[in-house]
């Protein structure tokens, strides 16, 4: 051991020495109290008329979607109908990230159906983001089927 | 300090019975370097038998992450109460760098009790730390979770958190339909569902002083910001708006909350003032800007955006509303939360269609990669900053996972009562 570790090892003891602490800590039992939602937003009433997939990550409509957006739009104009448009998405990505994903998706099905003449006024959206799934499990098959828009008329 | 080679094999998977601990802990790495320290069994004078074991707790406590080793009591040559009854060399034998004894007595106030305690350095043969707790007899196990706090300053020089608690959600089970917003000790114990609803929670995140949380419901139809106190179950929502509401975060001083609103037509950054009730617009980009968090300092808000064409982390000063981007490395970096000293983020990282946790060092910019699962998001970091937590999955089970900042220890949370995910840990309060 060298003069310099000696010194050290003296300074950390006469260091650690002084440092030795007393301490009174309190605790309470304070407990947190539960509620629950009441009056809770149900779909009692609201049938879903069509749902609409979308690819990975994306919010495009292919013209198969925009196909059935088009009967869609007739039956609900033809019946006076009002729509909710729910966004969805698969698992993967931040639950944020993914909660804007899922409205781009139901803005783009309240636009398609607002270009084939139903009024803006008979329309609202609402994202779910990845919270409500149609399918559970971590693959592809549950995923497509979780990438989604659902069209709910009233 | 007795550095002793623990663990031989690579991976040594560690089940503690239900009694001592409801973490499963899986120590990674070549050897360990772990504290051996003893925790006598403390002497008991109270009339009532003792139900609670304090030195259970600390054990459980102290060996939750892998930094400590506990001599169990079957292993001690003799069980010391007082200060008279320690001698340094038995416990130099079974090789504990530290020792810690105690007594649990009544006060003169009726169902009070005051746990006394002493913490030893069994090297240098001196008291290290005297210490009593006071308190309720039914907050014997909080009392063991301050104990472990203060053995854990003492030794490791920074605060430990087995005092703080975590909020997080349980969606619904079998057993339970609804969605419900959890708050646990960090062990999982104590669990307490502080709201439930047939309607998706989200985003749970607490108020510095640890009073309130704040979190999404979708119980009107549509997201909504509430904030409700843990004390009287009192809620309050946030001016809704129309579109998007959501990823609420605490400022520092605890007066606003930023959050996501796409009532301009995409989501953008907003400042809430909790005084005056009203939005204030931050961020102003026709793409997506979403999960905001406060730096430390409270100057900057870290969120995710994809105006670059890939989700990327930026961070925009309150004040002057400048715009920087962090993250470069990889197409998906997202959910951003700062690290307490302020020196670096925590976030998701896409590596390969794999969803991990990283670390960015906010300086160099260097990424670390910190989990090897598949589906890894919502990390949150221990107050101390020293182990996060995330949400990954066992299969197609939603469960909260854990790691040390450092790599070295990971740990799975139970499976508390349905399926965990979106944990938030709270702040560190006296």
């Amino acid at each position: 051991m060298n003069i310099f570790q000696k010194f050290y090892l003296t300074f950390l003891v006469i260091f650690l020495a002084s440092c030795s602490s007393v301490s009174t800590d309190r605790t309470n039992d304070a407990t947190a109290i539960s509620a629950s939602a009441t009056g809770a937003y149900s779909d009692g009433g609201i049938t879903s008329n069509n749902v609409l997939y979308f690819a990975y990550d994306r919010s495009d409509i292919n013209s198969a979607g925009r196909a059935k957006i088009r009967n869609l739009a007739k039956m609900i104009k033809d019946n006076d109908l009002s729509v909710r448009v729910e966004g969805h998405c698969d698992e993967r990505g931040t639950r944020e990230y993914n909660l804007a994903l899922g409205e781009q998706r139901a803005k783009t099905v309240a636009e398609l159906l607002i270009i084939n003449g139903v009024s803006s006024s008979k329309i609202s959206t609402v994202s779910y983001g990845e919270e409500k799934p149609a399918a559970s499990g971590s693959n592809e098959n549950s995923w497509s089927k979780n990438r989604r828009a659902l069209v709910k008329t009233f | 300090m007795n550095f002793k080679k623990l663990f031989l094999i690579t991976y040594l998977i560690i089940f503690f019975p239900s009694v001592s601990s409801q973490l499963r802990i899986e120590i990674k790495g070549g050897i360990e370097e772990s504290i051996s320290i003893a925790v006598v069994p403390m002497q008991w004078n109270l009339e009532i038998p003792q139900e609670i074991f304090i030195h259970e707790v600390v054990k459980s406590d102290l060996e939750s992450f892998g930094e400590f080793n506990v001599l169990p009591p079957r292993n001690m040559l003799s069980l010391p109460t007082t200060k008279e009854e320690v001698f340094y060399q038995d416990w130099r034998l079974l090789g504990s760098d530290y020792l810690v004894i105690g007594n649990i007595e009544s006060t003169e106030i009726d169902q009070e009790i005051r746990v006394s305690y002493t913490i030893f350095d069994v090297v240098k043969e001196r008291v290290i730390h005297r210490g009593s707790v006071l308190g309720p007899l039914s907050t014997l196990r909080k009392m063991g979770h301050k104990i472990s706090d203060k053995i854990y300053a003492r030794i490791q020089g920074i605060p430990g958190i087995f005092s703080t608690k975590i909020a997080y959600i349980d969606k619904p089970s079998k057993s339970d339909p609804n969605y419900n917003l959890m708050i646990s000790d960090i062990d999982g114990k104590n669990s307490l569902s502080l709201f439930s609803s047939p309607q998706p929670l989200m985003s749970p995140s607490w108020s510095p002083d640890m009073k309130s949380i704040s979190y999404v419901s979708f119980e009107e139809g549509t997201s909504r910001i509430f904030i409700q106190k843990l004390s009287n179950a009192e809620r309050r929502g946030l001016k809704l708006e129309k579109g998007i509401n959501s990823s609420p975060n605490w400022a520092p001083d605890g007066k606003k909350i930023s959050a996501v609103l796409s009532k301009s037509g995409n989501p953008d950054i907003f400042i809430y003032d909790l005084e005056l009730s009203t939005w204030l617009q931050v961020t102003n980009h026709f793409g997506i800007d979403t999960e905001p968090d406060w730096s430390p300092n409270s100057r900057n808000i870290l969120f995710t955006s994809n105006r670059s064409g890939s989700p990327q982390l930026y961070e925009v000063n309150t004040r002057t509303k400048r715009i920087k981007r962090l993250t470069f490395e990889g197409t998906y970096n997202a959910r951003g939360r700062y690290l307490p000293n302020g020196k670096g983020i925590i976030f998701v990282h896409r590596q390969n269609g794999v969803f991990h946790i990283a670390t960015q060092n906010l300086r160099t910019g260097k990424i670390r990669i910190l989990t090897d699962t598949r589906l890894d998001e919502s990390p949150t970091v221990s107050p101390n900053g020293n182990v996060v937590l995330y949400a990954t999955k066992d299969g197609d089970k939603d469960i909260l996972a854990g790691i040390t900042l450092d790599g070295k220890t990971k740990f799975v949370m139970p499976s508390l009562k349905g399926e965990a995910r979106e944990p938030s840990w709270s702040p560190l309060i006296d």
